[in-house]
Parts: C-alpha cells; structure tokens; sequence
C-alpha cells in the first residue's frame, strides 16, 4: 500500500515480571479494516490490546498512528488518539444509565463543568440507530442484554469518531442471535471507514467480516495474512499450533 | 428521542438520571421519616413537635448531617472513612488551640477546614497508592487521629468562648437566623452543593463511576485515583467543619468530641439506600437518613423510653432498611 497505514506498532514487547506477555509483534492497519487478532488463551492476545488500549505501556517498540509516533501513557491518551477500547466485562457501569455511560470520561458540559443533559440524550438516537430498544436515555444500563450492552459500546465509539476500535472478546459470553447482531454492529465501523481490531478466540466468529488476520502464538506474531491468502482450516491449525512439533 | 419513529422500543419507566431504584429507596426512607414524627408525637404528647424541641433536633441533625454527606459521597466512590469522627474532633482541637492562642475564629475555622482536608487526604492517598481496603486504612487513622489527640490535650477539656469574644463567629456557626438554627442552613447548603455535584457535574458522573465499576472509569479515562482523593478530602472537610460548629454550639473541647459520628453517618448514609459496594447512593437519602437517626434518639428520650433503649432501636431500625432495601434490589433483578 502506498497510502499510509492508520496505525502502525513496530516491534512491541510486554513483560509481566517474567513472562514475556508480548514479544516483537508489528504490525500495520488500514483505514477502515477489520483486523482479526486470534490466538489461543494466553497468545499475547490482551497484553497486546492492553498496550494499545493505553491500560500499560510497552517495554519496548514504537507505536505511530497515521505515520506520527505517539505515547500511549493512559486509557485517556488513547482515547485522545481516537483508539476506542470496547471491553468485554467492562465496557459500562451496570448501575449508571445510558446516558451517563455513553459520555462517561468525555462528558458535554456546560456552565463550570456541569453536565449538557439536553446534549447527554443525543446517545439515545444513536443507539437506536443501532436497532436496540431503549427508549430512555434514562434507562439503567444494567437491565440490558449482553449484546445491548456491547451495542451501547459500538455506538459510543463510533458517535465519538474514533479512527480505531479495539472490541476485545465481543462475542465470547454471547447467545448465537445476539453474535450475529454484534457482527451486524461491527460492519458499521466498516461503513464509517473505522478501523477495527477484533480480538477473539473464535475464529468463527470473526472469520466472515475481517479483511486480515493476525495470529499470536507465546507472545509472538505467527502469522499476518489477507483473507484471500489463506482459509479457515489454515488460520486454525496457525491457532492450535503445528501439533508434531 | 423520537419515539414515533421507533415504535418498537420498550417502554421503560425511568424518570431522572438516578434511576427509578434510587426514587423507591427515597421513598421508603421518606415515608420512615413521616411515620417516626407520627408515632413520636403520640408518645410525646405533642413535646417534640414545640418550636424549641424542634430546633434541638435540627441542630443535631446538621452536625450528624454534615459528616454524613461527605461520607455518603465517599461511598458512592466506594470508599469508606471511618475517621471522620476523629478528624472533626482535630478540626475542633486546632480551631480551640489557635484560638486559646488568640488566632480569630475566623481564621482558625479556616486552619481547622484545611487540617480536615490534609487528613482526609491522606486517608486517601494511603488508600489508593497502596491499593489498601480504605475501611483497614481509616479504622487506623481513627485510631491514630484519636490518639494524637490525647497527646495534645492530656484529656484535659480547652474553652472556646467565642459567643463572648467574638459574637458574629459564634452567630455564624450556631446561633440563628430568622429562628432558623444556623447549622440547618449550613446543612442544607452543603446539601444542595454535593448533590447538584454528584446529580449534574462531570465530576460527580466519575465519582458514580469509579464507585460503580472502577475498571470501567479507567478504561474510559479517568483518573479513578484523583477522584477518590477528592471524595476523602471533602469527606475530612465536612467533618472538621461540623467539628468546628459543635465546638462553637458547646464552647468547649473535649476529647471525646464526635467519638460516634463516623458509624452514625455511615448508618445515615446506608439507611438513605447508599449500598457499601459503592456506585448507588444518594445524598437527599443520607440527610432523611441522619434525620431518623436523630429522631429515634431524641423521640425516645422525650418519650420518656430513655436513652438506653436508643441503641438498640437504632439498630433494628438499621437492619429493617437494608433488608427492605435488600428486597428492592432483588425484585430489580
């Protein structure tokens, strides 16, 4: 590619104590790609996502986002970038209300800080734009579905305009109907030219919308590779590794 | 939004940002505080309901009040500080001390606001930088705060006879206005500042967070530290500051002063539906809380029960609330 990357990581390391979480990955992402990062549990999959996500700091390796280098020093410093992490467990406060999970961190404020409720109920559109049932933007975020809570996720990173979403483990605790309607919800990003690295262990699940994928395996990157290069059957033996070895 | 538009949607309930759990809560606490004005009129005979019964009752209400809401905020943080007792007793000492050394009252108010911020800090700063439960950091402080004041004082009692050096100070922390007893309206100012704080400013939309799921403010950027040492100075701040207004109201320091108040806000604050998990919790809950708890002190004593009964009705008044509150929570779920 001649243009350049939306984010490029060179040689990133992670260590935890001992354990060498991360080690050496690069890699590159587009405008408006779907990454898929696969691995199996223990691969290097969230100490990778963590780094990028601003949760900890890279030991060692350079991060550059549209060609600049930047630092990653806090969840607030990636989200400055326009890098939008959609947690799993703990994407929003079960006992807050969508509203104030929506805009939480990034609040509209009026008068000397105090909240823009007129502003606040605009997240109410967007999830609805979405295709869930909330009428209120009042509405306690802890009576939701798990797949409403991860579309309430979606929704606020893309009203936010981030250029990169990080959904880790979307669909894991998920029922069938409710996958496909998170993968409905991750083609969005697509559409709105954001570019997504889906973290996962089901290769199922990610297999039909990603462009790309990367496969880590010990903290390593095993494997980098188009869709149209490889095969469902090829990334899963890439996953579990070479069984004789 | 437009609701014509999306004629799928469920229809919720749910009236204002606290949620509808919050309302019923405030509901319930409510409806306990009309029902105990109920039963102690009969017992009293009407006693508890003169102007100057009343004003007894609200004076005690304020000062109970006060630490109660700077508890209750640091609650919803999910944090506990179970010194504020001893740190409205210091605020109390240093405020008598510097005046027996001929500071003004005003000044030493000031000095004393300032000592229960840097104590409440430090409980938290001790709290979130060593990743400590805060109830094992401020059981210490208690107990240290408590001490060092036994060291200053030997125990022996410190005059603070503003109303006759200084009566506008003393008019401004105890005395009345319009009849209104002074510490009322310090309560309700403060009330009226932390609740709008937490309801409808950015900063109390993180202190809910933090409190609610502190993993999630983080990863949404926010400096859940920050936070939570705010939330424990403001908490010491209150606390000195009512430690200064009883001290003004009785004119003297002992060093017992406020031994009770840091288990009696956090009752306050629980009957008032703050959950101790943090997250949940509200300040109108907390004062209505403080006022039944004042209400069962000072209905039995005019009832003629006695004060040693007070206790112990308190404490199933206690446990009766968190079940009921405990019901709600499941019917939710």
């Amino acid at each position: 590619m001649d243009k350049l990357p939306l984010m490029e990581a060179t040689d990133i390391h992670k260590w935890y104590g001992r354990i060498h979480a991360v080690n050496g990955v690069s890699f590159t992402i587009n405008r408006g790609e779907i990454l898929g990062l696969i691995g199996d549990n223990g691969a290097g999959k969230s100490s990778l996502l963590k780094v990028l996500s601003g949760y900890h700091h890279q030991d060692r390796g350079e991060i550059f986002i549209e060609g600049e280098k930047v630092n990653i020093a806090s969840p607030a410093d990636a989200r400055e970038l326009g890098i939008e992490t959609v947690y799993q467990e703990r994407a929003l406060v079960d006992s807050m209300s969508l509203a104030r999970n929506f805009y939480m961190g990034r609040e509209p404020v009026g008068y000397i800080g105090f909240l823009d409720k007129r502003k606040m109920a605009e997240c109410l559109a967007v999830v609805q734009k979405l295709g869930l049932s909330i009428n209120s933007p009042d509405y306690l975020v802890g009576n939701l579905s798990g797949g409403q809570r991860q579309g309430v996720a979606i929704g606020r990173a893309i009203y936010f305009k981030a250029k990169l979403v990080l959904l880790d483990e979307p669909t894991t605790a998920l029922s069938v109907k409710e996958v496909h309607k998170v993968l409905d919800l991750v083609m969005e990003f697509k559409e709105a030219n954001i570019s997504v690295i889906f973290i996962t262990h089901n290769l199922q699940h990610v297999y039909d919308i990603a462009d790309r994928f990367l496969v880590l395996e010990n903290g390593k990157k095993v494997k980098d590779i188009e869709k149209d290069a490889t095969s469902v059957q090829d990334l899963t033996r890439a996953v579990i590794g070479d069984i004789n070895a | 939004m437009n609701e014509k538009n999306s004629p799928k949607v469920v229809n919720i309930e749910n009236k204002s940002l606290f949620g509808r759990i919050g309302a019923i809560r405030e509901i319930i606490i409510f409806g306990l505080t009309i029902a105990l004005f109920i039963v102690f009129f009969f017992t009293t005979k009407g006693i508890m309901f003169s102007i100057a019964s009343l004003k007894i009752i609200f004076v005690a209400v304020s000062e109970l009040g006060l630490a109660a809401i700077g508890v209750t905020m640091l609650m919803i943080s999910g944090e506990f500080d179970l010194s504020v007792g001893s740190i409205s007793a210091m605020g109390a000492l240093i405020a008598a001390k510097l005046y027996q050394f001929g500071l003004n009252p005003f000044l030493t108010l000031v000095i004393a606001l300032i000592l229960g911020v840097v104590l409440g800090g430090f409980n938290g700063f001790i709290t979130v930088k060593f990743k400590l439960p805060s109830f094992i950091v401020t059981l210490a402080t208690m107990i240290g705060y408590r001490g060092l004041i036994y060291v200053i004082t030997e125990g022996v009692p410190i005059g603070f006879r503003v109303f006759q050096t200084h009566p506008v100070f003393h008019k401004f922390l105890a005395g009345e206005l319009w009849a209104i007893p002074v510490p009322l309206i310090w309560l309700v100012i403060a009330t009226t500042i932390v609740a709008l704080i937490l309801n409808y400013h950015r900063f109390g939309n993180h202190i809910f967070a933090v409190g609610g799921n502190k993993e999630t403010a983080r990863a949404m950027g926010i400096n859940t530290d920050k936070i939570k040492i705010i939330c424990f100075m403001v908490a010491g701040m209150l606390a000195a500051l009512t430690g200064v207004i009883r001290l003004t109201r009785v004119r003297s320091f002992h060093s017992l002063q406020g031994d009770q108040i840091a288990l009696l806000a956090i009752a306050a604050a629980v009957i008032g539906g703050t959950l101790l998990t943090g997250g949940v919790g509200t300040i109108i809950g907390a004062v209505l809380g403080t006022i039944v708890i004042v209400l069962v002190e000072y209905g039995l004593i005019m009832s003629g029960i006695g004060a040693y009964m007070y206790n112990v009705v308190l404490g199933g008044v206690i446990i009766v609330v968190v079940i009921l509150n405990n019901v709600i929570e499941q019917r939710r779920k």
